[in-house]
């Protein structure tokens, strides 16, 4: 993996100079994962970054608090917010700056490379150490990871503790970036939507009761929501709260007040969030896999956005996250888009 | 299931085509089911997925979008985007397991009042088999 | 009432048990555990921490508080309305660990008390707590014996029960318990006098064993009283997500909401209904009027930390933090609450 020296030096220079406000990056973790995210505001602290395979966060979605506390400032610093980025989470930035959220001067992307690895999936970490608490993992000259806990080391190939998405990633290294500490080596893709062989190969019955077993697990804690840089709507169409209630306000009105979803965990309920959320993410979802990181019941939820990602692709040939100059995939049309299911 | 069972169908039909032929149909007395609970919108461009999935949720035990054929766009290009958009939300409900029957969209012009009625004898006779809809439906 | 039950003869208890709707601990195939109905499977007994703690069927994530439907009646409409308490079978969660009846016994101060929860107490009334002495601590992240819990406490348990090799010292804490006892009466065996010893022993091991502290506890509690402007919070919620993760797991936490659920609009008939929420949602807090008093990340983990170890502590004299440490383990951005309250501790020194 990179080594991220380049990147620090730059870092530095970028604080000391007042150049940005502050740097969000990885530092170390303290609950047993070894990396966290972490907000530099001093150049003396860039000494606390850090990059390894452990560094699965998708640090993007703090631009989005960023936008948020400017707006909420009478006098916003105007300065951009320095951010370290893997080649996933760079393509979320484009998304951003497609839908122009964000300016490209609102960000100094500090850009690093996976090179021939990735990230690890912490379930087949914890798996692979049976347990035990992993306090370092790194890469190897030989590209295999090296575990190390309180009891020694432990040497794995790249496949058994990559995460599922690294496995189909398309952006190893970041497609935009002011700074770059790392290779930009291409790697040998596996099949692009592999991952979504084993569901479609199901039928339809088998797909149904795969897909309602798992939604019934949810208990709408919304932290898919929350996780994922693209859901920055300030009202979510689930939660429906821009009716204030008064006094005054009659039974008719409440009754009458739209709402698309109810707020209780039931079967039907649960399924309709997460197909709302997938349509409104079709074309924006980059698959940092925040979504089922963050899910505390391990509902696979890159697999929902993944189908259309695929379909995206397939049916209309948009790729999502490479170009911010491309219009949104539902708001852009081809006259040779297909029509074969219309009768 | 019972022998009694009819499908309601929940029509999306946009004003200036699908709803005019739906009006043709009628006005020309022409007999079809009536299984269907039309809903006129201004085009098939502004049909969000919600009231698709919405529609389901309800109870609906198939849905149809229908808009005007493409390059008759009332709104010039409307058509096209419900096009890509609602195939997006036709393959994820295959996705999910819903009967590809269930969720349909056509081209009706003010003039094909005929299609129109075939379009829902048709989509009847689908959802008769299947029985009424369980999988979306608050409270089944 | 102490007694020892062999382990072979523990699933003969539960089948015994069948006049109680039985909850137990089961992992999935994909190795996560959660409390499920026993329906004549398998007891798991290995020291786990469940993903969603007992608190789901104290405190379900949705509850019905009342129908209401327009009737036709003398040719108008009157609007009925009525009551639905839960009908709740005699329940027994076996297998509870003793931070998560604990938490039990936290929520029955706050849903009790002068205005007693009506819907909380009919499922409470009629459920027992068995629990499991921890032998090693369930998770990385626990730190029970910190916030005056023990992985022995009797809190909220109608039965505790010691691992000891071979068989279990069983503690009947409750009436409740003896019931339980009873079922199986044959099943279970006096004490030898070594016996006591032995769980002496065991749980002083296993208090030693736990790996995390939060040292002074109470200290930290009076200084958090004069914090609340401090810009620690901004700094600790930086990476926030939001996400509500650490308060819908947490045993103790129980803030809900309250909507009415229509099914049918014309003619009206519809539910009322209370389904979970949490402070860390940034409209938890929204008024009628626009305003909302908590509207930064900073202000929310405030509120989450200071409920937990500040306020709890000047109403009730208890902690309402159980020291399980899920929202540790959970948490997509590793916010410590062990960690955060460490500075608390050192603010200012």
């Amino acid at each position: 993996m990179a080594n991220i020296e380049d990147l620090k030096e730059e870092a530095k220079k970028l604080l000391r100079e007042g150049k940005v406000k502050y740097i969000i990056g990885y530092g170390a973790g303290t609950n047993g994962w070894p990396a966290a995210p972490l907000f530099i505001k001093k150049h003396e602290d860039v000494d606390k970054l850090v990059w390894n395979p452990t560094c699965v966060h998708n640090l993007v979605r703090f631009l989005v608090d960023e936008k948020r506390r400017k707006a909420r400032q009478k006098q916003p610093d105007k300065r951009p917010v320095g951010i370290m980025v893997k080649g996933c989470d760079s393509r979320a930035v484009v998304v951003l700056l497609q839908e122009k959220f964000i300016d490209r001067n609102d960000v100094y992307i500090l850009g690093v490379s996976c090179g021939k690895t990735g990230v690890v999936d912490d379930a087949k970490l914890s798996k692979k150490m049976g347990g035990k608490k992993a306090k370092k993992v790194e890469v190897d000259a030989q590209d295999r990871f090296v575990v190390t806990t309180e009891e020694g080391t432990v040497e794995a190939a790249a496949e058994e503790l990559l995460a599922e998405r690294c496995l189909e990633c398309k952006a190893n290294f970041p497609v935009i970036y002011d700074v770059l500490s790392g290779e930009k080596t291409k790697r040998p893709l596996d099949k692009p939507f592999g991952s979504l062989e084993k569901i479609e190969s199901l039928s339809a019955a088998e797909r149904w009761s795969f897909w309602k077993e798992q939604l019934d697990k949810c208990i709408r804690c919304y932290a898919c929501r929350s996780a994922c840089p693209m859901c920055y709507c300030d009202e979510c169409v689930v939660d429906s709260i821009n009716l204030a209630v008064t006094a005054d306000t009659t039974a008719d009105e409440k009754a009458q007040r739209i709402r698309w979803v109810q707020r209780s965990a039931e079967s039907s309920e649960n399924l309709i969030y997460h197909l709302v959320r997938a349509i409104h993410l079709a074309g924006r979802c980059i698959d940092c896999g925040e979504c089922e990181r963050a899910c505390p019941l391990d509902i696979p939820l890159r697999f929902l956005n993944k189908k259309l990602e695929k379909e995206a692709k397939e049916l209309f040939g948009y790729e999502v996250g490479f170009d911010s100059a491309l219009p949104a995939l539902i708001s852009s049309f081809r006259d040779e888009d297909p029509q074969d299911f219309i009768r | 299931m019972a022998e009694d069972y009819e499908p309601r169908i929940v029509a999306f039909l946009c004003k200036w085509c699908s709803s005019a032929g739906s009006d043709l149909a009628g006005v020309s007395r022409m007999e079809y089911p009536p299984n269907v609970v039309p809903i006129q919108v201004m085009c098939s461009g502004s049909v969000s997925p919600l009231y698709i999935f919405s529609a389901f949720n309800k109870g609906a035990d198939g849905v149809l979008v229908s808009g005007c054929h493409p390059g008759d766009c009332h709104y010039i290009k409307g058509n096209y985007y419900a096009r890509r958009r609602l195939n997006l939300v036709k393959k994820l409900l295959e996705y999910i397991g819903l009967e590809p029957q269930r969720f349909q969209m056509s081209w009706i012009s003010a003039a094909e009042g005929t299609k129109y009625t075939q379009i829902i004898k048709n989509f009847v006779k689908e959802l008769k088999p299947l029985g009424p809809q369980t999988k979306m439906r608050r409270n089944p | 009432m102490e007694k020892t039950l062999a382990k072979k003869s523990f699933p003969q208890w539960i089948k015994k048990l069948g006049s109680w709707s039985v909850y137990i601990p089961r992992k999935d195939k994909e190795g996560r555990w959660n409390y499920v109905e026993a329906d004549g499977g398998e007891v798991g007994l290995e020291v786990l921490q469940t993903t969603l703690p007992p608190k789901k069927i104290l405190f379900p994530q949705r509850e019905v508080f009342l129908e209401f439907a327009m009737t036709p009646a003398g040719g108008r409409e009157t609007l009925e309305v009525k009551e639905v308490l839960p009908d709740v079978k005699p329940t027994v969660i076996i297998g509870a660990r003793p931070c998560e009846a604990r938490a039990a016994w936290l929520l029955d101060k706050v849903f009790g008390g002068e205005f007693r929860d009506v819907y909380y107490w009919k499922r409470r009334d009629q459920t027992s707590l068995v629990g499991f002495a921890c032998t090693t601590p369930p998770s990385e992240n626990c730190f029970c014996t910190s916030v005056e819990g023990s992985p022995h406490s009797e809190e909220g348990l109608d039965l505790l029960l010691t691992d000891l090799g071979d068989k279990y010292y069983v503690q009947s804490l409750s009436p409740k318990g003896e019931k339980l006892i009873s079922a199986a009466k044959d099943l279970f065996e006096e004490p030898k006098p070594e016996v006591k010893k032995q769980v002496k022993a065991a749980h002083a091991e296993s208090e030693k064993k736990i790996k995390r502290q939060l040292k002074d506890a109470r200290p930290i509690a009076e200084k958090l009283k004069g914090m609340f402007g401090s810009p620690l919070w901004d700094e600790e919620s930086m990476s926030c997500l939001r996400c509500g993760i650490c308060t819908y797991l947490c045993p103790s936490c129980h803030c809900f909401d309250i909507n009415d659920e229509i099914e049918n609009s014309s003619p009206l008939r519809g539910q009322r209904v209370r389904t979970w929420d949490t402070c860390q949602f940034p409209d938890f807090t929204m008024h009628s009027s626009g305003h909302n008093p908590r509207p930064d990340k900073a202000a929310r983990l405030r509120q989450r930390l200071l409920h937990k170890f500040q306020y709890f502590v000047q109403v009730y004299d208890k902690f309402m933090c159980v020291g399980c440490g899920r929202c540790i383990t959970l948490c997509p951005v590793g916010i410590d609450i062990i960690k955060v309250l460490d500075k608390v501790r050192e603010n200012g020194a």
